[in-house]
């Protein structure tokens, strides 16, 4: 750094001073006022969202659910239960730090054990034997690594039980896996982490474990590459905050 | 940034927040007086940049530097404001015409460096602050502004020669 450097240094930090933390004590007053209001901090934990459809949706889920087989109309029933959500809502989502209001379309999973609302203009979800994957509408062109958020349910297992199974296979599968955590956001649940490499290209993955209220776990994979975090990843986050189980 | 102080807060840690906050927030006060020159933007664009990394901070990869993460959001919030106060201000400065008239400032005498970056176009003046500030790297600026590393070097390198240009005027008038 030469004398014009340090000099234009000076100057514009003699001009941006927080005079005796002002703005400082200001914003934070502010900030805590807003993201820690006083009933949360009593506790010192944040609300946790469930992610479980409330008991009375789940009842009139329930009772579809008995009208459904005694008449046997399984398209009724996707009907119906679709009926219980609206089917097309906004939402923000935050994109690169920029918030971004998005049209979301529910969409079923397999065998209507859960819903998710989908940014249909981006993906598709396809359903598959085993699992539903969604991916991009339209595919990404070659040089890019996958990008999807496979949704399967195993249904004898709970969270607990297939952790390090899937820990296992995450660190076989990429170079660098950071310890598990559990999350309450965008799901609430285990939340494991790999990646490798720190290219553009890296492939990166989001595993979420999910307990699914009857002995059994959903389990989440995202996939996409280290440039796309704050693009895909920021919009599977969103696309999964919206993530309900239909028990 | 502490791993450890990311999980804290993932689970809603208070006093992790506030440890986050006071490592961060002087300089983004500064940033974000210096990019906006308004301090009521200021205290906007801080505050609501705080907000969003509490909020995504799930969404933070940690291959990136946290850092640089920060500072996007941070700066991004600041030209967002712009941006509303002035809808002739573009996001994307690339777009602006690189060596026409990059600073309005005149030929008066210089006594201070800040009011002549304060002229420069955007194009120059944010790059220039993001490294007088905060020190950050010609990488870490990139990363922050998204744009290539040599377009990053090629604005703070014209950045720098409009500064000289502009001491070296006041010197020769000094003579």
């Amino acid at each position: 750094m030469d004398q014009m450097d340090k000099r234009a240094s000076k100057d514009i930090l003699k001009h941006t001073e927080d005079a005796q933390d002002k703005l400082k004590e200001d914003i934070w007053n502010d900030l805590d006022k807003e993201l820690f209001p006083e009933k949360s901090r009593k506790d010192k934990h944040l609300k946790k969202k469930s992610k479980f459809v409330p008991i009375t949706i789940a009842a009139a889920a329930a009772v579809i659910l008995l009208f459904s087989t005694q008449t046997n109309t399984g398209i009724a029933l996707i009907k119906q239960i679709k009926d219980i959500f609206v089917s097309e809502k906004q939402i923000t989502q935050s994109i690169e730090g920029m918030d971004e209001e998005t049209e979301v379309v529910l969409q079923e999973g397999k065998d209507s054990e859960y819903v998710i609302y989908i940014d249909e203009e981006r993906y598709k979800l396809i359903q598959g034997e085993t699992s539903d994957i969604i991916t991009t509408k339209e595919p990404l062109e070659e040089k890019y690594p996958e990008v999807s958020m496979e949704i399967k349910q195993i249904t004898d297992k709970s969270p607990d039980e297939i952790v390090s199974t899937l820990e296992k296979e995450l660190e076989a599968e990429y170079t660098n896996v950071t310890d598990t955590e559990r999350v309450t956001e965008p799901i609430e649940g285990f939340k494991l982490h790999g990646i490798s490499g720190s290219e553009w290209d890296s492939p990166v993955t989001n595993v979420y474990i999910v307990d699914n209220k009857n002995g059994g776990s959903f389990v989440i994979i995202e996939k996409y590459f280290l440039e796309a975090a704050e693009g895909h990843g920021a919009r599977f986050y969103a696309m999964l905050q919206e993530f309900e189980i239909v028990e | 940034m502490h791993e450890n102080i990311i999980t804290e807060i993932k689970n809603g840690n208070r006093d992790a927040f506030r440890s986050l906050y006071d490592e961060y927030a002087s300089y983004a006060i500064r940033t974000a007086k210096a990019i906006t020159r308004n301090d009521e933007y200021a205290k906007d664009a801080v505050q609501e940049a705080f907000i969003r990394v509490y909020r995504n901070i799930s969404s933070y990869e940690p291959a990136l530097s946290f850092n640089a993460w920060f500072y996007r959001i941070l700066v991004n919030e600041c030209i967002r404001l712009l941006n509303n106060e002035k809808k002739n201000i573009p996001v994307d400065t690339a777009q602006q015409k690189q060596d026409t008239q990059l600073m309005e400032h005149s030929k008066e005498s210089v006594k201070d460096l800040y009011e002549v970056i304060q002229n420069m176009s955007d194009l120059y003046r944010i790059p220039i602050l993001l490294k007088y500030i905060k020190g950050f790297s010609e990488r870490e600026i990139a990363q922050i502004l998204e744009l290539n590393q040599n377009t990053v070097k090629s604005r703070l390198f014209n950045g720098r020669n409009l500064l000289k240009k502009q001491l070296h005027l006041t010197e020769m008038e000094e003579i």
